[in-house]
């Protein structure tokens, strides 16, 4: 075996390969169309970006089954490790498996996760004294606008990995729709994320949000941010795509939309969003590129443009975007309590319709973010009203889940400890919801540190947690092993307690008088202390995830032989061996009853085989 | 169950999935081209730039034109007449390169020394809004074109057969789509509102 | 304990621990989320509803975290026990229930929003005029009926001022934390944000939107004085002695300059 045969080697250096000539490219035609002068950095990058990452889907072969395609040649799918190599080298190529991309997902996600996070400490740190410490206000902007876009590139991958692990197994089917588009939509991240970190060399100071004429005028950097977005977006559309057909098409008999497993109801909600709403902030982000490369004025107010115009298409993503991150991580949450708590999940159709009817109001909302944008004032009420609205199936969810638990036989796993930490933290961001959702107030709220404790408690509670429940859950499923349960307890002990400190820190400073995104602040406002909670919340966090990182790793070696189902679930993927094997499902599976009837002896979910089969 | 119906079975499952898969990515790229009018309407409000009328005129009547041919090729194929298939198929592509060359070359003046455009993407907000519709446009086109080439390429290798037939399918209804989206953005930018001086 | 779930006294017990958290939790929150001085009369209306939003979020906090802590503890599964919970699968009033009261709550909420909204953008006569301009990373204010022109925003208080304001680079925000509204500042287009300053008292006038390298430095004095003293300052002011002004983006350190303006009045 040698690295070349490695797809990520390949793809990185397509990349580099592409990246030379793309930037040819651009002095080439440059010169054919007689711009002058012939050598402009920007374009030229841009050109740099664009066929650097066609590079890199050629280089790790993303694309040659289509090229194939494209000559006639036929190519059956091909099931297994690689032959001629170790297995673990699937993970590193094209692989076609909804479970190695599920993982590939996933991974890249925690990495990513990772770096953010990272960028986060960094400047969490400068932030715990006031007075400039190690930090100059260049790259502190720098490295907040890139904890933004890292860590929200990194939900979306976690949540592709979820999805993308889960749901062929959840509803029984061999794998996705479009194995081949899957594994595109996997891979089209990772120039992506390539894309992002470059723009690190070049710097941009706009935070995630990007408005111009702040992002116009601003460094090269910018470019960069914008086309890795643009990617990992791409990456959306295709991936909700393939998981609408299969969840709408590959269900097995039985299985009507109403005895679907509930986390599958939750990741259609949020694909019907990424499919559709995603477009808005790719196409937000190729205006500012060409704002930027060709002078078109769309934002720019001396050529008749308006700066609010970017607020509105970028809003119309960015807010039904939180649903797009959270949906899956309260799906999670409703898919693990009925198992722990040996109760069938309450109000199952409430639930399921409530993320639908969340993902349909979520793109109503957009304005909020705007209160104070100097858009027409006659906007302000509307989207006032809608917002508050969104309180009405999310509470649905809470009280449900809280059915849930109620006359259960409660037992607390890490799992389940993460879920029950999850339901508190959202419960924190979604309460600081509507304070800022109500206009007045949000007058003097927005832009503050308070939206900074709002909006991290959403994220933490709808997707960061849930996706740790999720990782501890199926961990068993995925490794055939048991993770170390002391030190996922730990991890829980810590990372909860810190968040909330976390959290209320960050509103405390804000209403404080703590704008946002603001490198250095006045000793005077009197808020050190909270931010020296809040980075101290910080550190213990991050260390509590590093902790689950090596219980992971070290667990997937040493951990106890988990069984098929040590969690007694009635989930399908839990009836099959673990690790789940290479084909799933060794035959077609049937559904006989619904998902959640826990304390129903003898009744079953699904039969492990064909009806026509069970009936002889 | 033989392993030939069951093959006839996966790809009409295939089949299916395909169709819905395809549907969803319009209603997908809607949303780019709605994107694109909600521009266009905020920006311009009730004006629209000085443009070549007769160029737009031509050039959705070469577009409109095309979807006959493309669907005369589909037909085709569906018959089994392979000729005409092909046949329908070039046309396509040709009437979608003059499109192309009207937009670029006359529209855009992309070549002056050719034909001198009136407007720039970097004049103001009418050249801005202008290139990034017909451009977004263009580029679907183009990709047609592109894809068009490749069926026909292989219809000419013998692929494609009345039942089987998925590749040139997919290609009509692009085609078709992207046609569409132009009977939007052409009253759009060449017909609504008052010219802006 | 009571055995079943459905037992009433359950939800006795659960009601009367919600019901005291609540209190203790509307307290906590309120101790921990100090507002700055209630220095304008919009500040009374938010503050207002803020005290009824955290009232709320203390009750429905308490509400869920406690039934939840509540099942923790009175349902847990015993050593031993592997035998299954009670099995119900919902409850159609239950659910009618909780969607229509809080659909109720938030339509007093709405209306309680609308109409706090209304109170603190609604035009006063007789309103004093700045013309505000921001840029990287300095703030201009002008006052049209005068002509003064300054680095430093003087009011007088208890008199509505309005605020018309725009930018020469990127967006901006507008925000003294005391008189608590808050109002972008827009290039190719003028804002408007009015506030009546009702404590005398020297703030800062902070930019909010991110806006590059020295945002968190765009921040500029504001003096909320007697009426009399406002009428002075006007008049030193016309009477051009006054320093020279932060007029371009050029200085990086917009801080020192808006100091050494400060520092010429008091002197
Ligand atoms: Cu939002
Ligand atoms: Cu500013």
């Amino acid at each position: 075996m040698t690295l070349w045969s490695l797809g990520l080697v390949r793809g990185v250096v397509g990349q580099i390969v592409g990246f030379a000539a793309g930037m040819a490219l651009v002095i080439a035609s440059r010169l054919l169309f007689g711009f002058d002068p012939v050598w402009n950095q920007e374009p030229a990058l841009v050109g740099g970006i664009i066929i650097g990452s066609i590079g890199f889907l050629i280089g790790v072969g993303a694309l040659t089954d289509w090229f194939k395609w494209m000559r006639g040649i036929e190519t059956p799918l091909h099931h297994g490790p690689p032959h001629g190599r170790p297995a673990w080298t699937r993970y590193f190529g094209v692989d076609y498996n909804h479970k190695v991309i599920g993982i590939q997902y996933g991974v890249t996600g925690i990495i990513l996760l990772g770096i953010g996070g990272m960028f986060a400490v960094i400047f969490r740190t400068e932030l715990a004294a006031s007075g400039f410490q190690f930090l100059n206000p260049s790259n502190y902007n720098t490295y907040l606008s890139m904890h933004g876009w890292a860590a929200l590139a990194a939900i979306l991958l976690g949540i592709g990995g979820m999805a993308n692990y889960l749901v062929p197994l959840m509803i029984g089917a061999e794998d996705m729709a479009f194995p081949r588009l899957n594994a595109f939509a996997f891979w089209i991240n990772v120039p992506g994320i390539i894309t992002l970190l470059m723009s690190l060399n070049y710097g941009w100071d706009g935070g995630w949000t990007v408005y111009p004429p702040l992002s116009v005028l601003g460094p090269v950097g910018y470019q960069f941010t914008f086309w890795a977005v643009f990617l990992i977006g791409l990456s959306s559309i295709l991936g909700s795509l393939n998981l609408i057909v299969t969840i709408l098409r590959m269900r097995p008999p039985g299985m009507s939309l109403f005895r679907m497993p509930i986390f599958v109801w939750a990741v259609f909600a949020t694909s019907l969003i990424q499919l559709t709403a995603t477009q808005f902030i790719g196409q937000a982000f190729l205006m500012l590129s060409f704002e930027r490369l060709l002078g078109m004025g769309f934002f720019d107010p001396d050529k008749g443009g308006a700066p609010i115009l970017f607020q509105h298409l970028f809003w119309f993503y960015s807010h039904p975007a939180v649903y797009i991150f959270v949906l899956p991580g309260l799906g999670i949450i409703s898919e693990i309590l009925p198992v722990f708590s040996r109760k069938p999940l309450f109000g199952y159709r409430w639930i399921a319709l409530s993320s639908i009817a969340i993902a349909l109001v979520g793109f109503l909302v957009w304005g909020h973010h705007m209160f104070t944008s100097g858009y027409g004032e006659y906007l302000r009420v509307p989207f006032m009203i809608s917002t508050l609205l969104v309180a009405v199936p999310t509470g649905v969810k809470f009280f449900s889940w809280l059915g849930t638990m109620w006359g259960g036989k409660l037992s607390f796993p890490t799992p389940m400890l993460f879920v029950l930490g999850a339901i508190s933290v959202f419960l924190i961001g979604g309460l600081s919801g509507p304070i800022l959702a109500t206009t007045a107030t949000d007058l003097f709220l927005h832009d503050t540190y308070f939206v900074v404790g709002h909006f991290h408690a959403t994220i933490f509670g709808g997707f960061v947690f849930p996706f740790f429940a999720a990782i501890y859950f199926w961990y068993p499923k995925i490794t055939g092993r048991m993770y170390d349960e002391t030190l996922g307890k730990i991890h829980f002990w810590l990372m909860t307690p810190a968040f909330w400190t976390m959290s209320l820190g960050q509103m405390s400073v804000g209403v404080m008088g703590m704008r946002r995104r603001i490198a250095d602040y006045d000793p005077a406002l009197g808020v050190e202390f909270g931010h020296v909670l809040v980075t101290i919340a910080g550190f213990t966090i991050a260390f509590s995830v590093l902790l689950m990182i090596y219980n992971l790793l070290h667990s997937a070696e040493t951990g106890r032989v988990a069984g098929n189902n040590p969690w007694r679930s009635r989930s399908p993927e839990w009836q099959i061996p673990s690790p789940a094997p290479e084909h799933s499902y060794a035959s077609p599976i049937t559904v006989v009853g619904e998902p959640y009837d826990y304390g129903i002896p003898n009744s079953t979910y699904v039969h492990m085989a064909p009806l026509a089969a069970a009936d002889d | 169950m033989t392993t030939v119906t069951a093959a006839l079975e996966g790809y009409t499952q295939q089949l299916r999935n395909n169709r819905m898969g395809l549907w969803l990515f319009f209603i997908s790229e809607a949303f780019l081209f709605g994107g694109l009018l909600v521009t266009r309407f905020y920006l311009w409000g009730n004006t629209r730039p000085e443009l070549d009328q007769t160029i737009g005129l031509i050039v959705t009547g070469v577009l409109l034109l095309s979807s006959f041919s493309m669907n005369m090729a589909e037909t085709a194929i569906e018959h089994g007449d392979r000729r005409t298939f092909l046949g329908g198929l070039a046309v396509t592509a040709v009437l979608g390169l003059v499109f192309l060359i009207g937009v670029m070359v006359f529209e855009w003046g992309l070549f002056p020394a050719i034909y001198e455009g009136h407007l720039k993407p970097g004049d103001n907000v009418y050249g801005a809004v202008v290139f990034a519709m017909t451009g977004m446009h263009a580029l679907h086109v183009i990709s047609g074109i592109i894809f068009i080439a490749i069926v026909w390429n292989l219809g000419r290798k013998g692929g494609f057969s009345p039942e089987r037939h998925w590749g040139v399918e997919s290609c009509a209804i692009y085609w078709h789509y992207v046609d569409v989206v132009w009977i939007f953005f052409y009253p759009a930018l060449y017909l609504i509102g008052t010219v802006a001086h | 304990m009571p055995k079943s779930a459905t037992d009433i006294r359950h939800f006795i017990i659960a009601g009367v621990l919600v019901a005291i958290t609540t209190v203790l939790l509307d307290l906590l929150l309120k101790a921990i989320l100090p507002m700055p001085v209630q220095g304008s009369h919009q500040a009374q209306v938010i503050d207002q509803l803020t005290s009824w939003h955290l009232t709320l979020i203390a009750f429905l906090f308490s509400l869920v975290v406690v039934i939840m802590l509540y099942s923790l503890f009175v349902f847990r599964k015993k050593d031993g026990d592997e035998s299954e919970g009670a099995h119900f699968e919902g409850n159609t009033v239950l659910e009618i229930a909780w969607t229509v009261i809080p659909l109720i709550v938030v339509f007093v909420f709405g209306f309680f929003g609308v109409r706090a909204l209304s109170d603190v953008t609604r035009a006063a006569p007789d309103e004093i005029t700045v013309n505000v301009t921001g840029f990287q990373w300095s703030w201009l204010f002008e006052y049209p009926d005068s002509g003064v022109a300054s680095n430093e925003l003087v009011l007088p208080v208890d008199r509505a001022a309005r605020m018309d304001m725009t930018s020469r680079d990127v967006i901006h925000s507008f925000w003294i934390p005391e008189m608590r509204v808050k109002q972008d500042l827009v290039p190719g287009m003028t804002t408007t944000l009015r506030f009546t300053p009702s404590v005398t008292g020297e703030y800062t006038v902070d930019c909010a939107e991110l806006c590059g390298l020295s945002h968190y430095s765009m921040v500029a004095p504001v003096r909320i004085v007697e009426q009399a003293e406002y009428e002075q300052w006007l008049a030193e002011r016309t009477a051009g002695t006054a320093p020279a002004l932060a007029q371009t983006g050029d200085e990086t350190d917009a801080d020192t300059d808006v100091e050494t303006d400060a520092d010429a009045q008091s002197n």
